[in-house]
């Protein structure tokens, strides 16, 4: 066995050409491994911000009546302390672990769109800085993480510190969707044969199932922020409670994201104690499939239970009672991972190291939090802890008991596959013990705190009422954890001034990724691996094998993606133009001018490019195409929303003009009929295209973006007519919620258009080809969702009396 | 500040507990675990339930880990352990055992939610609740009478809160007294509740509202059967009518901007501060900040910025004689 397993490490750890170096290999790379490594440090930069932000937080408390910063600056702390932690550094956190990991893990060279993630991460960065940028113009975010409305209004927040906030989260979760688009393609198309989707390890799966709740949850904090971005910018109304607005809405909204996010948050963390644990018990996961199965649960019932942070708000008994046992529900698929992973240690051959210390950690502090979480399922004690420091206990057992117990562990575990060297096994002991110590006397006590009634979001509190001793010891643990995060820091740098000399496999790993050296070469591994079931790189060493499982593909030469400008000049121009909202409109129209002029180079970049062409994969479904479907699903909900909240405002107008008096059905059946026949257009330039007849993909993608033209024509001409009668967007709740639903389809429309002229504009230089009809394929799929959308509409709007 | 007599610990496990948790259970007025109304009972039990399920469930958990970690340590050179990949009995089992132990506790909370969130009894004292950055007005509709900051209940007697949002969101919580609520602009929510036992609860707001949401407090007195008819004919009355340094005071609060927010019944009308009528019955100052005596009443009058960061009321540049006599007579108004 050993003999085999010497031979195998020396057919995979070859030398290799050495890669790039300098600063602007780093800006334009867009290897998946890099671009986990930006993540990475740039998630630790701003998770030091947060940190700094927490300590302040709790020299605050430490005593009752300080004065260490102001009530305004307090607020501004804890506002940015939880709006860093949960945007700027788990989720980048983990989105570094599925960048530099997914591709190793499932046997590829990269993910399925390298520039794209290149740009999710610059995206990223753009909003991390935009949103720190608060503090240098002296107005940081000082409303919540969760910005309740009608709070966050003009009236009660005037200034900046709203606008940055909501803008830096609207460009966040434009990264966060795109990289989810990203991997869920690669995922679904890019596993090496043989790989089925039930042999591909959790970690993989559980990234999977984040990237499902990115893509369906961030729609619906995307529409809260837009009304609330036009409540601040443009006077509409949809958080106005004097125009008859529901203040619920925002909290719907909100938490229909804000929840789902916590399994995006604490999921990454699950995935990867389901590989450590394995690895350092020298046995495999106990029950794979049932710990997929309950992940995959615990992410669709996590999608069902927003309400659960409403039950103080008065939805009435049945909807508490509806999520109250929905809530609850969650706990059995979590049960169930726990005591998997109990299992996986028992008859283990346990070697406890760092990683493996940090991932048992995971599985105690977790319970410790999910067990308080089920205490506040039920809506009655949830009204004792709600907004009580119960509940801040109960969140940091989860996030950082959870979340980044088994970030760490992650850490220890791949930083010699990442960076070729290990880290210090005996600091890193004494890191985890500095950290498991200082955590539980930080957040054990604030359990206490909140059953002795003490509120959250408090800058101060007074004397004598039992609130002094714990405080004082909750901001002691505190200062452990900053230390204990020092330790890491210093292990971190100790570890890479040291010469890269760790194995390609230094756990005796299960999975693909400890099958290439460390760092593994650009290119990932030589050959794509063969898969002999799960845990396939340990069936390999030990047996027992099954297969190849299926053929390795046939390769000719390896393609790597060239690095590239456009994705960090996409991004430049995006966050040029949304930080220049709070600056001047001529900035946005530079920004604008930047963004699009990146976006048409970004997508001719490899326009003909013969390595593009062909981009099937495991699903048998293009790459590009099985993308659009994924953002057609986001979108769905978008719309969704929007069209929600239209029916839900419905009659809520305090003043006219209302639908009825206003709404032109017959104008407005033309258009939609117009609209119809355009997706006909679409389907002809389609066929076309497919058989080359060059004169009719001309004559039909010309008709398809004129037809678009008109119905814009129809619209603008509804518009106008509509303010001449006095409905604007300002006006009432109707004007509101019709414009802007009206106007981001319209939005949609124009999008399609000009996609389709800049199709057009190819096919006449002669540029498109039967080669190239997946462009115009995905370009229709997005012409006809956008039709399917306004077909709804016009039913639900104009139709529905 | 003084919380009433009931804040006493009820039997020596409590105690016990209390003092092992560092600080006596007669000094945390705001604690949950203390219920002083039918409605803060129904929590409780429910709480005490879940909570033990719950420590018995982690207890479990984390001695099986500990275990397993001990037991099954490895050694250098020890043989690679058996290659189990699971165990569908099992796995069943520990389905199936959350899902009893959660029936356990869903079966009586559904029924405590809807048992709290009935309809109001008929004769229960009908209590406005209105949230403002940062304090809070109790009015009575039925019995003519405005309060601020300090709310005054009967104990035995039902009582319906009506909370009536006026700016942004509030909670309204008073934790010996039941769970919280929030308060919201549009909306009108309900709490309903029999305190039970005579004493001074305090609360506070629990959903953040803003700059001083921390400063936004209050406090619910109880009152024995019999007490609550005087504590009403008391705020029924006219306002005092002050004398000698007071009357100075009226003086200064009638030509400064005072009058602009602040009702005192015959004398001011405004409606955008706190009903000052009976001001010298209530026991704090600022939203239940500051002890309501002379010296506080007179910095908070000259400058309540200092004392409530971004409170809404003015320093009106009063000399320390002027606040002084101001100060006089809001506390001559009993």
């Amino acid at each position: 066995m050993a003999t085999h397993q010497a031979a195998l490490r020396a057919t995979t750890v070859e030398p290799h050409a050495p890669a790039a170096t300098g600063v602007w290999s780093w800006v334009t790379t867009v290897d998946h491994k890099r671009v986990g490594i930006l993540y990475g440090v740039s998630a630790f930069a701003f998770f030091l911000i947060g940190g700094i932000e927490a300590l302040l937080i709790r020299a605050q408390l430490a005593r009752p009546g300080l004065e260490v910063v102001s009530a305004q600056t307090y607020n501004a702390l804890f506002t940015m302390h939880g709006t860093t932690m949960i945007f700027l550094a788990i989720m980048p956190f983990s989105a570094a672990f599925f960048n530099y990991l997914v591709p190793l893990m499932i046997g590829a060279r990269d993910v399925a769109f390298p520039r794209l993630n290149a740009l999710s991460f610059w995206i990223f960065l753009a909003g991390g800085l935009l949103l720190n940028a608060s503090f240098l113009a002296g107005a940081p975010p000082d409303a919540g993480w969760f910005g309740y409305a009608n709070l966050t209004s003009r009236a009660f927040s005037p200034g900046l510190a709203v606008d940055f906030w909501l803008l830096s989260l609207q460009v966040l979760g434009a990264s966060s969707i795109l990289a989810a688009v990203n991997f869920v393609v690669t995922i679904l198309n890019l596993r090496a044969p043989g790989l089925s989707l039930m042999r591909m390890p959790v970690f993989v799966w559980m990234t999977l199932v984040v990237q499902f709740l990115i893509l369906l949850s961030f729609p619906f904090i995307t529409v809260a922020l837009i009304f609330l971005m036009f409540d601040r910018f443009f006077g509409t109304h949809f958080y106005n409670v004097a125009a008859g607005a529901d203040l619920h809405l925002w909290q719907h909204l909100f938490w229909a994201f804000g929840h789902p996010e916590v399994y995006i948050l604490i999921l990454p963390a699950f995935g990867i104690v389901s590989e450590v644990l394995p690895t350092f018990a020298r046995k495999p996961l106990f029950g794979a499939p049932v710990v997929i199965y309950s992940g995959v649960l615990i992410g669709w019932f996590g999608y069902w239970v927003w309400g659960h942070h409403m039950f103080a708000a008065g939805m009435g008994p049945v909807a508490d009672a509806a999520f109250s046992i929905a809530t609850m529900v969650i706990a059995i698929p979590t049960g169930v991972k726990i005591f998997n992973w109990l299992a996986t240690l028992w008859g283990g051959s346990i070697r406890v190291t760092t990683a493996l210390l940090h991932a048992v950690g995971l599985i105690g502090l977790f319970t410790i939090g999910g067990l308080s979480g089920i205490m506040h399922a039920s809506p009655p004690v949830d009204l004792q802890q709600t907004d009580s420091y119960f509940v801040v206990a109960h969140l940091h057992y989860v996030l950082i008991g959870g979340s980044l117990f088994g970030l760490l562990a992650g850490a220890y575990y791949w930083w010699p596959k990442i960076t070729g060297r290990l880290l210090d096994e005996r600091l890193g002991r004494v890191q985890f013990w500095l950290l498991f110590v200082a955590f539980n006397l930080t957040f054990f006590p604030q359990h206490y705190l909140g059953a002795v009634g003490m509120p959250r979001r408090v800058y101060t509190y007074p004397a004598g009422v039992g609130w002094e001793l714990w405080n004082l010891v909750s901001s002691i643990g505190a200062f452990g954890i900053g230390l204990a995060i020092l330790l890491f820091a210093v292990n971190a740098v100790r570890s890479l001034r040291r010469p890269a000399t760790a194995p390609g496999d230094p756990w005796d790993g299960r999975t693909l990724e400890w099958r290439t050296s460390s760092p593994p070469p650009p290119h990932n591994f030589d050959a794509i691996p063969p898969i002999f079931g799960r845990d396939s790189f340990w069936r390999e060493k030990y047996g027992p094998r099954r297969g190849p499982l299926a053929p390795p593909p046939a390769e000719h030469g390896l393609h790597l993606p060239a690095p590239s400008l456009w994705p960090p000049l996409l991004a430049l121009g995006i966050g040029v133009a949304v930080g220049g909202a709070l600056i001047h409109v001529a900035v946005v129209v530079l920004g604008a001018l930047v963004a699009v002029y990146a976006a048409f180079r970004f997508a001719l970049e490899h326009h003909r490019d013969p390595a593009h062409e062909h981009q099937v994969g495991g699903l048998g479904v293009d790459h590009r195409k099985l993308a659009m479907w994924a953002f057609i699903g986001s979108e769905c909900l978008f719309f969704g929303s929007l069209i929600a909240t239209y029916m839900a405002y419905r009659g809520a107008s305090v003043v006219g003009p209302h639908p009825h008096e206003i709404l032109d059905i017959p104008i407005t059946t033309i258009s939609t009929f117009d609209l119809l026949m355009s997706s006909l257009l679409m389907v002809l330039a389609l066929a076309a295209v497919q058989r080359g007849d060059r004169f009719q993909s001309r004559l039909w993608l010309g008709g398809t973006a004129l037809f678009g033209l008109i119905f814009l024509g129809f619209q603008a001409y509804e518009f106008t007519t509509f303010v001449h009668e006095g409905l604007t967007l300002q006006r009432n709740l109707f004007g509101s919620t019709f414009f802007v639903l009206t106007g981001f389809h319209g939005a949609h429309v124009a999008l399609g258009v000009a996609w389709l002229l800049s199709l057009l504009v190819l096919d006449l230089r002669g540029r498109l080809d039967v080669r190239d009809s997946i462009k115009v394929e995905i370009a229709g799929l997005y012409w006809h969702f956008v039709d399917i959308v306004w077909i709804v509409i016009f039913t639900l709007v104009y139709l529905v009396p | 500040m003084k919380f009433g007599a009931s804040i006493r610990p009820r039997s020596p496990a409590l105690l016990l507990a209390a003092l092992a948790l560092g600080g006596c259970a007669w000094d945390v007025p705001h604690s949950t675990l203390q219920a002083r109304s039918d409605l803060a009972r129904e929590i409780l039990g429910l709480y005490a339930l879940i909570t033990w399920a719950a420590i018995g469930i982690a207890t479990v958990v984390c001695v099986v880990l500990a275990w397993v970690l001990l037991r099954y340590r490895g050694r250098p050179g020890a043989p690679v352990p058996r290659q189990t990949r699971g165990h569908t009995a099992l796995e069943i089992g520990w389905t199936l055992a959350p899902a009893l132990v959660l029936l356990v506790i869903a079966v009586p909370t559904i029924q405590v939610v809807f048992r709290t969130q009935g309809a109001a009894t008929p004769g229960a004292l009908e209590v406005v609740v209105r949230g403002w950055q940062w304090w809070w007005e109790f009015r009575y509709p039925e019995l003519g009478v405005v309060t601020a900051n300090e709310l005054h209940l009967p104990a035995g007697r039902p009582a319906v809160l009506r909370l009536e949002g006026t700016d942004v969101i509030h909670s309204f919580w008073v934790p010996q007294l039941g769970g919280k609520r929030d308060v919201i602009p549009g909306r009108t929510n309900q709490i309903t509740l029999t305190p039970d036992t005579p004493g001074v609860y305090p609360g506070q707001c629990a959903e953040f509202c803003g700059a001083s949401h921390a400063n936004m407090r209050m406090l619910v007195v109880v009152h024995p059967p019999g007490d609550f008819e005087r504590w009403v004919a008391g705020q029924r009355a006219p306002a005092r009518e002050p004398a000698g340094e007071a009357a100075a005071g009226k003086a200064v609060y009638t030509r400064s901007a005072c009058v602009g927010c602040h009702t005192i019944r015959g004398v001011s009308a405004g409606v955008v501060g706190p009903d000052l009528t009976h001001f010298g019955s209530r026991r704090t100052v600022g939203a239940g900040l500051l002890p309501a005596t002379l010296d506080n009443v007179a910095a908070w009058v000259r400058d309540p910025e200092a004392i409530k960061p971004g409170v809404k009321m003015p320093a009106l540049g009063l000399t320390e004689a002027e606040a002084r006599a101001l100060a006089a007579y809001l506390l001559s108004l009993e």
